[in-house]
């Protein structure tokens, strides 16, 4: 039996319904259980239900085999696993978000630019390639007000559909990346469960492309 | 008496991932290490005692970032670096042997590596490594002997289930084509097995179809011997092609050898700025996260220093293999001779008795 690092919160509902269409129902609900290891029905799986900040570490580390994260969460820990499916689902966009009357943010300036967010090295790493000086402040949660109040220029975070920014009177400034769930993989755990590995993958894939159609 | 400097527990803190092992696990690492050192023996391996730190060219070309060296400066301005990698301070030591002699070379060494790391993940800036450098040692049988010297430490340590993970440097090179070679990006999604993320990037980088195609197929050819003909049918360049026939040779010679090794083909993979100019491995453990050590060929080292000399080698990481050893007891000496300090020369008399019928002597201070 492998063991897979689910991500609780946002992620999990939509989780839980994809392995249930790709063949890999849980033993009980996940949004609802209190346990921390849940085996698959078919007994093939044992479902490991973590922080989502926390998932990437667990598979690194070798405790469990396979994962699901956040693209959000692997661009800000750059772990060294294996990524093989864009599982598809939890889409969402990481930008560069501000007042609209902000507009001194891609000008190379020599006074750097106040940055507010969850995603400190993704916002360090998009503004060093831009060439704009940064200086970054890390915020646990509502990023928003950091902008809204003048803490900063600017903040880097996730939107979905935009609701929050619009309530907050914000406005997009740039795309950084395009964000979903994905499959992850440990790198021993790979070589050492290739067949294994290699049908789930395939039962994955099936069932990313069942729900494109 | 001297004041003790502090009481304060933070002085005893040590440098996160710096290495510190004592008692039943440094010996289970003792273990570890002389079990390798005695195969590497049995190949006629002899060791070499190289030095910690060098000057920082040593240490340009291999998979170390400028920025993870420790470097330091002498009194007389030098600049220096702490050892990073082993292979090419050894290149360096025998390119002065070959020099004054050249013949084929087994040298086995045993230390530490430097490189930094970030805190937070685990990881470690100091690596204790054993491995072996086989110079003036060209083409397949070389390739697979060294698999086998690799497979038999793993068994001779009872990892009987490691598996060995061929790819090969050239195969990779063609496949990638002159411009992937030093897109950085591409490479690290070949590294992730990333097809959706190798798409993304053929797309904005204007490769053509075929190559898209290739780099996208590429994180699939990893299984048994049978990969080697599958990727013959994507890679049509003769350079490609070269790579696959030298795998086909080498999995023949290991079938015909009668090598019992545990080992997979995996085409996909890369290694970011490394030196690697043929067949290449790493050895993996279900029991452990990360690879236990790996190696390959390296034909091209030697040029920086004005020699043509086809080499080989791999090295092992000591603390990622004995984490993956089975947790069993390790033998200690059969009998000792316990004596009490307090009884002075009677004691010593005992001990040294005992040392010389070859037991274990244990002098107890005063309870």
């Amino acid at each position: 039996m492998l063991r897979m690092a689910l991500p609780t919160g946002r992620i999990l509902k939509d989780a839980e319904r994809f392995l249930a269409s790709a063949g890999f129902p849980p033993v009980e609900n996940l949004s609802q259980t209190r346990k921390l290891m849940v085996p698959s029905q078919c007994g093939r799986l044992e479902y490991l239900l973590v922080k989502p900040v926390d998932s990437p570490l667990y598979v690194e580390q070798g405790v469990a085999e396979l994962g699901v994260s956040g693209k959000d969460v692997l661009m800000e820990l750059a772990p060294d696993i294996l990524e093989p499916l864009d599982l598809g689902f939890a889409r969402c966009r990481m930008v560069v978000a501000g007042r609209p009357e902000i507009r001194r943010s891609l000008d190379n300036t020599l006074s750097p630019v106040r940055v507010a967010t969850k995603y400190p090295r993704v916002a360090r790493l998009h503004f060093e390639k831009l060439g704009v000086p940064s200086v970054i402040l890390k915020l646990s949660g509502s990023v928003e007000i950091g902008a809204v109040l003048g803490l900063s220029h600017y903040i880097v975070d996730i939107v979905e559909t935009g609701t929050t920014l619009r309530e907050n009177g914000l406005v997009v400034h740039e795309e950084v990346a395009q964000c979903s769930a994905r499959f992850v993989v440990n790198r021993a755990a790979f070589y050492s469960h290739l067949s294994e590995i290699g049908a789930i993958l395939e039962a994955f894939k099936s069932a990313t492309e069942k729900a494109h159609v | 008496m001297p004041q003790p400097r502090t009481t304060n527990a933070r002085d005893l803190a040590f440098v996160p991932g710096t290495e510190l092992v004592f008692g039943p696990q440094a010996a289970r690492r003792r273990q570890v290490s002389d079990t390798i050192a005695r195969v590497s023996r049995g190949w006629g391996f002899t060791d070499i005692i190289l030095p910690s730190f060098d000057d920082r060219r040593t240490f340009e070309g291999g998979d170390a970032h400028d920025a993870d060296l420790y470097r330091f400066m002498d009194r007389e301005g030098r600049w220096l670096v702490l050892r990073a990698d082993f292979t090419l301070i050894a290149a360096k030591a025998l390119a002065v042997e070959l020099r004054r002699e050249p013949r084929t070379i087994r040298a086995s060494y045993e230390g530490r590596v430097f490189r930094f790391q970030p805190s937070g993940h685990g990881a470690r800036v100091e690596q204790s490594q054993r491995g072996l450098e086989w110079v003036n040692a060209p083409g397949s049988t070389f390739d697979a002997a060294t698999l086998c010297i690799a497979g038999e430490c793993l068994s001779a340590l009872g990892l009987h289930d490691a598996v060995l993970v061929i790819g090969h440097a050239g195969f990779i090179g063609a496949a990638l084509g002159e411009k992937g070679r030093g897109d950085r990006a591409l490479l690290e999604a070949l590294d992730h097995k990333n097809p959706a993320r190798i798409h993304e990037l053929a797309r904005r980088r204007g490769l053509d179809a075929a190559r898209t195609e290739l780099l996208a197929q590429l994180p699939g050819l990893c299984g048994g011997a049978e990969v080697i003909a599958r990727a013959r049918k994507i890679a049509p360049e003769p350079e490609a092609l070269g790579a696959l026939d030298e795998l086909e040779v080498l999995a023949r010679m290991l079938r015909e050898s009668g090598a019992a090794l545990n080992v997979l083909y995996d085409l996909g993979e890369v290694r970011q700025f490394s030196y690697y100019s043929g067949m290449m491995f790493k050895v993996y453990h279900h029991g452990v996260g990360d690879d236990l050590g790996g190696g390959g060929r390296y034909d091209r080292l030697f040029d920086r220093y004005g020699l043509d000399v086809p080499a080989i080698g791999f090295g092992f990481d000591l603390a990622r293999l004995t984490e993956a050893l089975p947790r069993t007891e390790v033998n200690g000496a059969a009998t000792a001779t316990f004596a009490s300090a307090g009884q002075g020369a009677i004691a010593l008399r005992m001990l040294l008795e005992a040392r010389t019928r070859g037991e274990q002597a244990i002098l107890a201070g005063e309870p």
